[in-house]
């Protein structure tokens, strides 16, 4: 009895062990040093989206290098899908998208396939197919079809790709890297960024194998109008709508007595 | 210069948004209609989420039509009885309308159901006005266009049907003396519409309002202006606690631009005949019509769309 509670518990060591060897862990790593030219963006009257420059410091010299944008918490989105109703197209299902990243960009000096396996793509969500990999779906109106998965898939990438919420760069020209060392490129943060914090999180592999690993938080919040306009919207609707209501008025009775007569009704 | 709208959530160039607004203002001062109309697909065209673009709109009518009915009011063209009536129809289906609204976006089926009701509208509204222009046109090159167009304006059977109807009231503004059923439905259709699509409505109260209640014009114009601004300021109201859709800063954009469009188009009004002025607005209607209707038959560009979780559009 004793000697099968001994066995079961080595038999127990070694599965931890062997799961602990398998899986990467990239705050394990020698630490890349980096830096971001800012780390705060604030949405103002006149914002367009931000552009911040990174730098960093590979920890083994030659290394490849790939660095990943994404928002701190993960999104759940609903898709709808549109299918032909007689002569008409309108929505005729709806999935729900969990596991699926806000945002999802990638820079990395040179192909990934190139850098690293399938495998570790996987485990670290690197590249599109990780991303779709992880992404699940549940049906939530309508009939499911086989097709679906690869159709929500290529939709929601499309939606994606034309906010430039996702978008891979595979170009040394864009993430530079000095005598192989020092390495700088920039994310380009669009205006369908919103509210949050984000992380951009880099990796340097030697031979396909995990070498450094590095992360920088940037938070984007609404700064003065913006941020009063959208805190009040949420949290305090009556008001923001008497709030509409009382200002449209006043504009309307002003707008009457600039240009003399009454409005254009 | 971009603007970033909060509640859209995107931010887009403030020109373009003075631009529409502009643009439909001109119309408007050109042809003495609201605009609400043609402001709603317009916006969605330039890729405002439609059910900001509907609230938003909302919001905006309340400015445009206040100082409208401030300075009808001063005249003495209010029925403020009938306004009232309407207002209560108004309320009750801006509520619904508003609830509705909700239900659809749940559905993913918003943008497809203001489509419909916008191209069955539209066409009805655009194909008439047609009509009608085109044979004043053709009539007054025979020069007897005044006689023809006084003809319908007598009581019409749809009048003398509604009179016999029960819950009867005196309209002493109108000079009226008729039942309060069909001002209050027409006012609950109209409040729908009003949260549905972004519409004031005045295209369809004023002819409804002269035609089948029988108003005189000038109060069937001061009291739609009186009802609007109370109608659209419950659906904004509601738009903003139901969906949080309203965004303040669009529709002052849109003001601006549509103020100014409005004086430019008063302006070249005076230059153009009525009927040349109604079979151009009718022309605009049409091709609207005929673009939204091609969105709803031919294959789209994107079979996938983001529904909303809530409010935002995103």
């Amino acid at each position: 009895m004793k000697r099968l509670l001994i066995l079961s518990l080595v038999c127990c060591l070694i599965c931890f062990w062997g799961a602990s060897a398998l899986a990467i862990t990239p705050e394990a790593q020698p630490k890349v040093i980096t830096s971001a030219s800012k780390n705060v963006v604030e949405i103002g009257l006149s914002y367009s989206g931000d552009k911040i420059f990174f730098f960093g410091v590979n920890p083994v010299p030659g290394s490849d290098v790939v660095i990943k944008l994404t928002a701190e918490k993960e999104e759940v989105v609903k898709l709808s899908v549109k299918g032909k109703v007689g002569p008409l197209w309108m929505t005729v299902k709806q999935y729900e998208v969990t596991n699926s990243p806000f945002i999802y960009k990638l820079h990395t000096n040179k192909p990934l396939d190139q850098i690293i396996s399938k495998e570790t793509a996987q485990e670290l969500e690197l590249g599109y197919s990780a991303v779709r990999g992880k992404m699940k779906l549940h049906l939530i109106r309508g009939e499911a079809a086989p097709g679906d998965e690869e159709t929500v898939w290529q939709g929601l990438l499309k939606i994606k790709e034309r906010a430039t919420l996702y978008n891979i760069v595979e170009d040394p020209a864009r993430l530079e890297i000095s005598e192989g060392k020092l390495f700088k490129h920039y994310f380009r943060f669009p205006p369908a960024a919103t509210e949050g914090r984000y992380q951009v999180e880099s990796f340097c592999f030697q031979k396909g194998q995990l070498v450094g690993y590095g992360k920088d938080i940037i938070e984007i919040k609404k700064v003065g109008l913006e941020h009063w306009l959208t805190q009040t919207s949420q949290n305090h609707p009556v008001l923001f709508g008497i709030m509409a209501v009382i200002i449209a008025v006043g504009a309307g009775l002003l707008v009457g007595v600039l240009f003399g007569k009454g409005g254009h009704h | 210069m971009e603007i970033y709208l909060p509640i859209a959530g995107m931010s887009i160039n403030v020109f373009l948004i003075l631009g529409v607004g502009g643009g439909v203002g001109f119309l408007s001062g050109l042809f003495g209609v609201g605009g609400g109309f043609l402001l709603t697909p317009l916006m969605m065209m330039i890729g405002i989420p439609p059910a900001v673009a509907a609230a938003s709109d909302s919001n905006q009518i309340v400015a445009a039509a206040s100082s409208g009915a401030f300075a009808h009011w001063r005249l003495g063209n209010v029925d403020f009885k009938m306004g009232l009536v309407i207002l209560a129809g108004g309320i009750l289906g801006g509520t619904i309308g508003v609830q509705l609204v909700k239900i659809l976006r749940a559905m993913g089926n918003f943008e497809f159901v203001m489509t419909v009701t916008y191209v069955l509208m539209l066409g009805l509204v655009g194909g008439a006005m047609f009509v009608e222009s085109w044979r004043t046109i053709r009539r007054s090159k025979g020069a007897t266009a005044e006689a023809a167009m006084a003809a319908p304006v007598s009581e019409s059977g749809l009048t003398r049907l509604f009179n016999k109807l029960p819950l009867k009231m005196d309209f002493h503004r109108s000079g009226l003396n008729t039942s309060a059923i069909f001002p209050f439905t027409i006012g609950t259709i109209v409040g729908i519409m009003a949260a549905l699509l972004g519409v004031g409505g005045g295209f369809i109260m004023v002819p409804a309002m002269i035609y089948i209640i029988g108003m005189p014009t000038i109060a069937a114009i001061g009291t739609d202006l009186f009802q609007i601004v109370l109608t659209s300021a419950n659906v904004t109201l509601q738009q903003a606690i139901v969906n949080q859709t309203v965004d303040l800063l669009l529709a002052l954009v849109l003001l601006s631009g549509s103020t100014i469009g409005a004086q430019f188009g008063a302006v070249a009004g005076k230059r153009l005949k009525g009927e040349q002025i109604r079979i151009l607005l009718a022309i605009i209607v049409l091709a609207l019509t005929v673009k939204l209707f091609l969105d709803l038959v031919l294959t789209p560009s994107d079979l996938v769309s983001l529904a909303p979780a809530k409010g935002g559009g995103h």
